[in-house]
């Protein structure tokens, strides 16, 4: 096993993590996004049982679900929450009772990953080409997100709403290794949430969102290793520790 | 097409969910002018510039003059007001380069915001911090920097504070004279339109009247737009 896996994947899926974040954040699909990531469980059941990396179940899943998310936010302007709630819920109970008991755990809430030294590569690679993706395109999705009528008029269309949804799928699946599917979800919103309590500005929020994102999962894995928890949970508590502390910081006008 | 037109609309009907939502409705608009649609709520004039930019189905002619530049201003932004997005950001989502602006962006910006009436230190404020007013001549002049021949207008000061819709509309007008810009705006304001408006087009799903305010806007127009009640009743 190549040595700090553990490390390098907390840095640069938690960068890539803080680098999407802003948009769902924005776009008020937090609810949604946390909820997605439950679905790669029925992922990581198939890969278990038939015993392939349970990475390539997962993308397949996640990626399956941001269409699906895309598909139905075609059909009506409300977000339509209750069918995602029900669907990715049933995949979380549905996982549940496939994976073998002694893997539940740290299925949920993660694990120390050991990857063969390609895949360990591959997903590093991904995490940084899914953060560069995310500030080239910053500009487009924040047009649609600032005002949708008028994006549309200067020729933007959905396809920049699947694609976010696409690269944020992809992000999920790079940390459900470290963080679990349980708790994922929440280290995109988490670094995007302090960072909106601080900054003034998009270019600001953004940035400053992908260093927290990088310096929580790095010190969470930290703290983890050192006191023997699981990563995810360290990470996550961490993350909204300092959340807190950030609160004071808020502009008012924050519903 | 005259050369003149800038656009030219012939027989446009819209129908939505198996309802007719606007019949048959033709009308131009030449450089410069400004033309204002009024009508009840429901009455299909955001129906109108949403097939305008060819966003809905619809059947009919809708020409643009060739190689026109429209302007497109909505009402109000679609965030909430604690997303820390800066009025400068706002602009740069037109800008080539959003991360960092070339000089000469920053300097038509400056242009259009002296046009509007607006202090550059308005650019450092949060879209969520602007008032009404604000908010409005931000809109119009992002719109301008397309250098547009024509902007189109729903209902401008919807969102503006009481008192400043003349602001908006006196700088709209000095647009249109300055830079020979067309106006086709949604007005619910009858005063604004006498007052602003070279032609009308009142709209019930068709046209009920069209011409100069003076001469199309009289009782008994302004009764078949609005209902056989009489006076419109301009609520605030």
């Amino acid at each position: 096993m190549p040595p700090h896996t553990s490390f390098w994947i907390a840095l640069l899926v938690g960068i890539a993590s803080g680098s999407v974040g802003p948009f769902i954040l924005l776009r008020r699909m937090a609810l949604v996004g946390d909820a997605l990531s439950h679905v790669a469980l029925p992922g990581i059941a198939l890969a278990l049982i038939y015993r392939f990396d349970p990475f390539y179940g997962v993308i397949v899943f996640l990626i399956g679900a941001a269409f699906l998310i895309f598909w139905l936010e075609g059909r009506s302007r409300v977000p339509p929450d209750a069918i995602v709630g029900l669907l990715f819920t049933a995949s979380l109970a549905i996982g549940i009772l496939m994976i073998p008991n002694a893997d539940v755990i740290e299925s949920l809430f993660g694990a120390f990953p050991s990857l063969s030294l390609p895949l360990l590569l591959a997903i590093l690679l991904t995490a940084v080409v899914l953060s560069a993706l995310c500030f080239l395109l910053a500009k487009r999705f924040l047009f649609l997100i600032v005002s949708p009528e008028l994006a549309k008029v200067h020729g933007l269309g959905r396809g920049y709403d699947l694609a976010l949804l696409l690269i944020f799928a992809m992000i999920v699946a790079l940390g459900i290794k470290l963080v679990g599917t349980l708790l994922m979800g929440a280290l995109t919103i988490i670094p995007a949430s302090i960072a909106k309590n601080l900054a003034q500005s998009m270019r600001r929020y953004v940035i400053l969102s992908a260093i927290l994102g990088g310096a929580i999962s790095v010190a969470g894995v930290w703290l983890a290793e050192r006191f023997r928890f699981l990563p995810g949970p360290a990470i996550v508590l961490l993350g909204v520790g300092i959340f807190l502390l950030s609160l004071p910081f808020a502009r008012r006008g924050m519903a | 097409m005259n050369d003149d037109t800038v656009l030219s609309v012939e027989d446009l009907s819209v129908t939505m969910d198996g309802l007719p939502v606007l019949q048959k409705v033709s009308f131009t608009l030449k450089q410069g002018e400004a033309l204002a649609v009024i009508g009840p709520n429901g009455a299909g004039k955001t129906v109108l510039f949403r097939a305008l930019l060819g966003q809905l189905p619809h059947s009919g002619l809708v020409q643009w003059q060739r190689d026109v530049n429209i302007g497109y201003v909505p009402q109000r932004f679609s965030i909430e007001r604690s997303a820390p997005i800066s009025a400068m950001e706002f602009f740069l989502l037109q800008s080539p380069d959003f991360w960092r602006p070339s000089p000469a962006f920053t300097g038509q910006l400056d242009q259009e915001l002296k046009l509007m009436g607006l202090d550059p230190g308005v650019l450092r404020k949060g879209l969520g911090e602007l008032s009404g007013g604000e908010t409005q001549r931000v809109l119009i002049a992002s719109a301008l920097l397309q250098k547009p021949s024509v902007l189109l207008l729903d209902e401008p000061t919807a969102a503006v504070d009481a008192g400043f819709e003349e602001t908006v509309y006196a700088l709209l007008h000095r647009v249109q004279v300055e830079r020979g810009t067309a106006l086709l705006l949604i007005s619910h304001d009858l005063s604004v339109v006498y007052r602003y408006a070279q032609r009308v087009l009142c709209l019930n799903k068709s046209v009920v009247c069209q011409g100069t305010p003076v001469d199309a806007l009289n009782p008994q127009a302004l009764a078949t737009l609005y209902g056989e009640a009489g006076f419109y009743h301009h609520e605030h």
